[in-house]
Order: structure tokens, then C-alpha cells, then sequence
């Protein structure tokens, strides 16, 4: 074939377009719904479902909660959550790494929307894949234990950047660890200064208060204004 | 190795592009991948050639252009290119800043024959 016949076809389409558009749809139903929906994100053993489980109790009765999980095999978390009594559904991803919204749309109308004020969805255990897929949550929540290490903002900078707020699991170990854990936050300060910080210990309670309260914040301003 | 699943949004967005009987194969097909995403353009590759694979689409180039992350600052509405994973304004020392470039996960342009 001669060169001049080939030619060039401008496209200028985005890849996740298709997942963008489910997005938003999932976004107004959580917006009619006046429903706060927030994306957990963190890395295999941070601890995400152990703050859920925290957090779900530390809320109490003020709200009506549930959670969607991602997991790829199993329904472990699930079945953590279900022992709370809170409404709790399972998403099996299979191979794939991260949660998408074609996904969570799927699995919404299980829900009773007219008791829920806050959904939260535990993504897969993967600090990379599940930054660049928006679910139409109102924002992403990241979760990072701090014996990953202080380098850990820095090396996974997506995520940080698109989460409001980021919680720093297993304070407790500080004295345990070579943690720098003034370089941990000055790094995700530099990456995204109006980030929220959290400090919480899942074991033992420290910062937890402060954390759901800010969350039961978030939660009311949705419920009362939409 | 989610590059598969954006890979999947590629071979979606070319599929009318594919059935045009006018389209005998495609030569090159080039990508805006912005540094502030998680896409690894080795995997990107790797993703190519599976879903490539006897679709008019096989043997072709994939370029990736790497878009670097740029700028806006809200205050005093300065553009800048963001480096060091340091997102305050270089000009004014505020840390409003609003990402112009760099997030982008694009199917620009294709060549065909």
C-alpha cells in the first residue's frame, strides 16, 4: 500500500468516557437520594475495613448506613460488615483490580435509598487503579496504614491528589516503626494542600472521635441541603 | 493492571472507525496519557496487542504521548508547569490550584489506510 493512502482521523475521545457518563448517573441518584456516598480507597491491610467497622459504629443510629465492598474473590469484608446489622452488598471483581461504575450502578436498586444518608464503598485493596476510576461517589476517602512507610504519598501521588481526605491508620505503631510521620503529611500536604489528615488508630480508638465526627459533618451538610 | 479496562474504552471508541469497509488497517494509533494518571504506558502496550490481535488494529503503532501536569492558580491566575509533586503556586504561594493538563487519558488520533 502507497504511502498516500494513508490518512489520519482525528478522535480526541476519552478513554474512560464510557465510565464517566455511568458515573454521573450513579452521582445524581446518590444526589436525589440526599445520600453522601464516599470511595474508600487504600492498599491491601491498611486497614479500610477495619475503619469501616469503627466508623459504622462510632455514627450510631443518627444516620441510615450501608456499604457496597469490592473485593476480587471474596466476601470476608462483607460479612464483617453484616455482622453490624448494616445493610452491606458485595461486588466480586474477578481479575479486575478495581471497582468501575458500571459496576456499582448495578447493584444499587438492592438498596432501601429512602432509609440511607450515607453509602460508603470499600474499593479494592490497590492504592493505583481504583484513583483513576470515578463511581460518582461525592469524594474519595484514602486510607494508608503508617508502616507502609512515609515514601508511600509521594510513589502513589493520584490518589492523594483526588482524595478530600486521608486517614492514617495504625498510629499506634509509630514507636514500632522507622516511620517519619511529619515527612508522611508534609508530603501529602505538598501534593494536595487542602487535603484533611486524620491520625486514628483502629486498635486502639486514638483519633477515631474526631474522624467520624468530621465524616457525620459531611453526611449532615448532604442530607439537610441535597 | 487496570490499562486493560482503558484499553477496553480505546477498542470501544475505534469500533465504528474498524467496521468502515473504507478502513482496510489501522497504522498507528496515538494516546494522551497526563502524568497525574495511573496509567503505565508498558502495560498500555501490553493491553494493545492482546485486544489488537486479528482486529484490523494488529501490528499497528501505538504511541503514547505523556501530557505533563500544568496549572492554574485561582488567586492570581498564573499557568505553570507543577513539578516535585508540589502543588502551590510558584508566583504566589497559594495552594488553590486548579489541573489544566495532566490528567487526561485520551484517544487523540488514529491513522488508517
Amino acid at each position: 500500500m502507497p504511502e498516500e493512502n494513508l490518512r489520519e482521523i482525528k478522535v480526541m475521545a476519552n478513554l474512560l468516557g464510557a465510565n464517566d457518563v455511568q458515573a454521573e448517573v450513579n452521582r445524581n441518584h446518590f444526589k436525589q437520594k440526599k445520600c453522601l456516598a464516599v470511595n474508600l480507597i487504600g492498599s491491601p491491610g491498611a486497614g479500610k475495613t477495619s475503619l469501616l467497622e469503627k466508623t459504622l459504629t462510632g455514627l450510631g443510629t443518627e444516620f441510615g448506613t450501608a456499604v457496597i465492598e469490592g473485593d476480587m474473590f471474596t466476601s470476608r469484608d462483607a460479612e464483617r460488615i453484616a455482622a453490624l446489622n448494616i445493610p452491606v452488598l458485595q461486588i466480586n471483581t474477578g481479575s479486575a483490580c478495581h471497582l468501575d461504575s458500571k459496576m456499582v450502578n448495578k447493584i444499587l436498586p438492592a438498596f432501601a435509598w429512602d432509609t440511607l444518608d450515607v453509602m460508603i464503598i470499600e474499593n479494592v485493596g490497590n492504592l493505583v487503579c481504583p484513583a483513576d476510576f470515578d463511581l460518582g461517589e461525592d469524594f474519595k476517602a484514602v486510607v494508608l496504614s503508617i508502616a507502609e512507610g512515609d515514601d508511600k504519598p509521594e510513589k502513589y501521588p493520584v490518589i492523594f491528589r483526588n482524595a478530600k481526605v486521608a486517614v492514617l491508620n495504625k498510629i499506634d505503631l509509630e514507636p514500632f516503626t522507622e516511620v517519619d510521620l511529619a515527612k508522611m503529611k508534609a508530603q501529602i500536604t505538598a501534593i494536595h494542600p487542602e487535603i484533611k489528615i486524620f491520625e486514628v488508630s483502629c486498635r486502639t480508638g486514638q483519633g477515631l472521635a474526631e474522624w467520624t465526627a468530621w465524616l457525620a459533618g459531611e453526611i449532615r451538610a448532604v442530607k439537610e441541603t441535597g | 493492571m487496570h490499562e486493560m479496562s482503558l484499553m477496553a474504552g480505546v477498542f470501544d471508541i475505534m469500533e465504528d472507525i474498524l467496521n468502515q469497509d473504507e478502513v482496510q488497517a489501522v497504522k498507528q494509533v496515538r494516546l494522551v496519557v497526563g502524568e497525574m494518571t495511573n496509567a503505565e504506558p508498558e502495560a498500555l502496550q501490553m493491553a494493545f496487542a492482546a485486544y489488537a490481535k486479528d482486529t484490523k488494529a494488529e501490528g499497528a503503532v501505538l504511541e503514547i504521548v505523556r501530557a505533563p501536569v500544568l496549572a492554574r492558580c485561582r488567586a492570581c491566575r498564573q499557568e505553570f508547569p507543577v513539578s516535585g509533586l508540589f502543588f502551590f503556586c510558584p508566583h504566589c504561594g497559594q495552594s488553590g490550584l486548579e489541573i489544566i493538563q495532566g490528567e487526561e487519558l485520551l484517544l487523540e488520533s488514529l491513522e488508517v489506510e
